[in-house]
């Protein structure tokens, strides 16, 4: 149970980043020289975002402690779940690389599934891998489109050539 | 006459049978996408975006424009039947269309919405055709200052309008913006913000981010609610047609939900959201028996259905002529007319008029295949609610990072997605809108270099703003759409605190 008091706490979380990210923005400009000699340089509209990122920021830093935030009332929130998805997406970007696009993919699948209450295992896995395996089959043959197919297979089929 | 012909021209390109292939396949995914929960029009093009590179754009935009008339269509299933808007045009439409399915009354619910979605869909195409060859002899009165002034306005309008409060409105704009800095300065060829890494110099993709924000980012929030809410799914039954009085009820309220949903679609206000809101109030007040709304009214229904998709068409108005999106689907086909390398906008019509005029034409030819597609085979789509949501939400998971990949073959691109879709979930979570993120990344370019252009032609002179009538005009409506609220709340205060929560609190996928 996410309570109201961590919501305030999520929307200042918020209102810091935007402040963060306009000064990083600011300090980034700041450092890289300036090229050209147009009326109006590269370096303006950075500046103008990262104020208006930083005045954006500081209003929800004073709606988090002061106003009215989304959910005061809190709001229920799994967030094993949403760990769960996330682990998925990053595993499937980690290893797409080396493992290829059919068993990453599975593995997203899977884990999906199970971050919303699939609990038998063994078919999200078939299920992911037919799609996986279909998407693979239908884009690169069919769309011409280049999904990975793993450098482990790559060099396990470049050694059975040889 | 001129306009008759190029509309005749483009019924040529749009009925050769390649083309009504496409614009069949567009409005057929298009009606799935819109009833699947989840994913909408927006994140549908965003997605098709890669497999479409070896199209032509012609077939390529008349499949598009099906897909955005058939997300209209089929969302207003979901929220009759599910009672969860498939996207934010149907919010609406889910109070009494629901009910009138817990009366059984649900096939009568979807037939005036996919009637009153045809009839208001036509009328509105047909005012497209006339008012997009307008809107291009304005735009040629418009220089780099009034486009300018006219990108402000949208920017402010889409985020003043959406969301519930102002500050989390721009909170997500500035977002957008900051993205939108990233890579190399198209004027003067110097990198911004690249932090060293190559990758980041073509720039933030705007397909990237709309799919983390809508899929990523959505897939999350439903994933950690999930467990805390339940869905009834109504079955069909009953008598399928509509009875006598529910036809005398519904004509009217088809007629003046288009007349709310075109002229509000070409403003840059944020698309469908408030023309339905606009509708459902003024069906209300003049119901006969307002009593029943909230409860199944079918009024309630055939209003803001008609006005819903008038405003789809309205929103292709000025993205055609002006080059300027107003919703956060508009946005994904402008990226889509930078892949094909076209600029929408006067040069469009006179260089590409068979893409301009076939997808219009299409739009009518759409809407007479969605008719069917909605009519005699609803009972198919509702089909698609019984997916079980763990596979449902894997498999969007599955297609999203395949489209967002595809783009440059780029394991960056999927970091890219995680991370924006980490930050899609905690916006969605703190209620702050995801839609002028998306319009104010592709748009705020657009407007810089609207900017320093205006600024080279005065030789640094700022007050060309100001002193060019139309452009000071759009920017004091837009200085305007800023400052009001914030008047009134300090006003309000004294009087009572404002509510919080506005209609467009909660905001599905777009």
């Amino acid at each position: 149970m996410t309570t109201g008091r961590s919501m305030r706490a999520g929307e200042a979380v918020l209102g810091g980043g935007l402040i963060a990210l306009g000064g990083l923005i600011a300090v980034e400009t700041m450092l890289t020289p300036s090229v050209g000699r147009a009326v109006v340089g590269p370096a303006l509209f950075p500046y103008l975002i990262s104020g208006g990122l930083v005045l954006v920021g500081l209003s929800l830093l004073r709606e988090a402690f002061a106003g009215a935030v989304a959910h005061a009332e809190g709001l229920e929130l799994d967030l094993w779940a949403v760990a769960l998805v996330a682990a998925g997406l990053a595993v499937q970007f980690l290893l797409l690389d080396t493992l290829g696009w059919i068993p990453s993919t599975t593995i997203l699948f899977a884990a999906v599934s199970r971050a919303f209450g699939g609990r038998r295992l063994v078919v999200n896995l078939a299920i992911g891998l037919a799609l996986a395996a279909f998407t693979f089959v239908a884009f690169n043959y069919g769309l011409g489109l280049n999904l990975p197919e793993g450098s482990i297979v790559e060099r396990l089929t470049s050694a059975d050539a040889e | 006459m001129d306009t008759l012909a190029a509309l005749g021209h483009g019924f040529l390109v749009a009925l050769t049978p390649y083309n009504l292939l496409w614009s069949a396949i567009g409005v057929t995914v298009g009606t799935a996408v819109g009833v699947l929960p989840g994913i909408g029009p927006a994140l549908t093009v965003a997605l098709l975006l890669p497999v479409t590179y070896g199209l032509e754009p012609t077939s390529a935009f008349i499949m598009f424009a099906g897909i955005y008339y058939g997300a209209m269509y089929g969302g207003s299933t979901t929220s009759i039947l599910l009672n969860a808007p498939g996207e934010s045009g149907s919010i609406v439409t889910a109070i009494d269309g629901h009910a009138m399915a817990r009366q059984g009354r649900g096939a009568q619910a979807l037939a005036t919405a996919a009637i009153g979605s045809f009839i208001a869909g036509t009328i509105a195409t047909a005012a497209l055709t006339f008012v997009a060859p307008l809107m291009v002899k304005m735009a040629l009165l418009f220089g780099p200052a009034e486009y300018f002034a006219l990108m402000v306005l949208a920017l402010t309008t889409v985020t003043a309008v959406l969301g519930s409060s102002l500050a989390r409105g721009l909170a997500s704009l500035f977002l957008g913006l900051a993205l939108g800095l990233v890579g190399i300065d198209m004027q003067t060829g110097q990198a911004r913000l690249a932090f060293g890494v190559p990758e980041l110099l073509d720039g933030i993709d705007t397909v990237v981010v709309a799919v983390g924000l809508f899929a990523v980012g959505e897939t999350l929030y439903v994933a950690s609610r999930h467990r805390f809410e339940t869905e009834e799914i109504y079955a069909l039954k009953g008598s399928k047609w509509m009875s006598r009085e529910d036809w005398s009820r519904s004509w009217k309220p088809w007629l003046r939900g288009t007349l709310l949903g075109f002229p509000i679609g070409t403003l840059p206000a944020g698309g469908s959201e408030i023309p339905t809101f606009l509708s459902y109030l003024v069906e209300k007040r003049l119901a006969k028996k307002p009593e029943e709304f909230g409860k199944g009214a079918i009024e309630a229904v055939a209003g803001p259905e008609a006005a819903n998709n008038a405003s789809a068409a309205g929103v292709l108005a000025p993205l055609l002529s002006l080059g300027l999106p107003t919703s956060a689907t508009a946005a994904i086909m402008l990226a889509a007319f930078q892949q094909y390398g076209l600029q929408p906008g006067p040069t469009l019509f006179d260089n590409n008029p068979e893409l301009v005029w076939g997808m219009i034409a299409s739009l009518y030819i759409g809407n007479v295949l969605l008719l069917v597609l909605n009519l005699p085979l609803v009972g198919f789509w509702v089909k698609l609610l019984l997916i079980p949501r763990p596979w449902l939400y894997a498999g969007i998971l599955v297609f999203s990072s395949l489209g967002s990949y595809t783009l440059n073959n780029n394991v960056i691109d999927l970091v890219i997605l995680w991370v924006i879709g980490l930050a899609g979930f905690g916006m969605r979570v703190l209620n702050v809108p995801v839609a002028p993120c998306v319009v104010g990344l592709i748009l705020g370019p657009l407007a810089e270099q609207q900017f320093r252009r205006a600024l080279a032609i005065s030789q640094g002179d700022p007050s060309v703003f100001l002193t060019h009538p139309i452009s000071a005009v759009l920017l004091i409506i837009a200085a305007l759409l800023v400052i009001g609220p914030m008047v009134l709340r300090y006003r309000g205060n004294g009087a009572g605190k404002s509510d919080g929560a506005s209609p467009s609190g909660s905001h599905p996928a777009t």
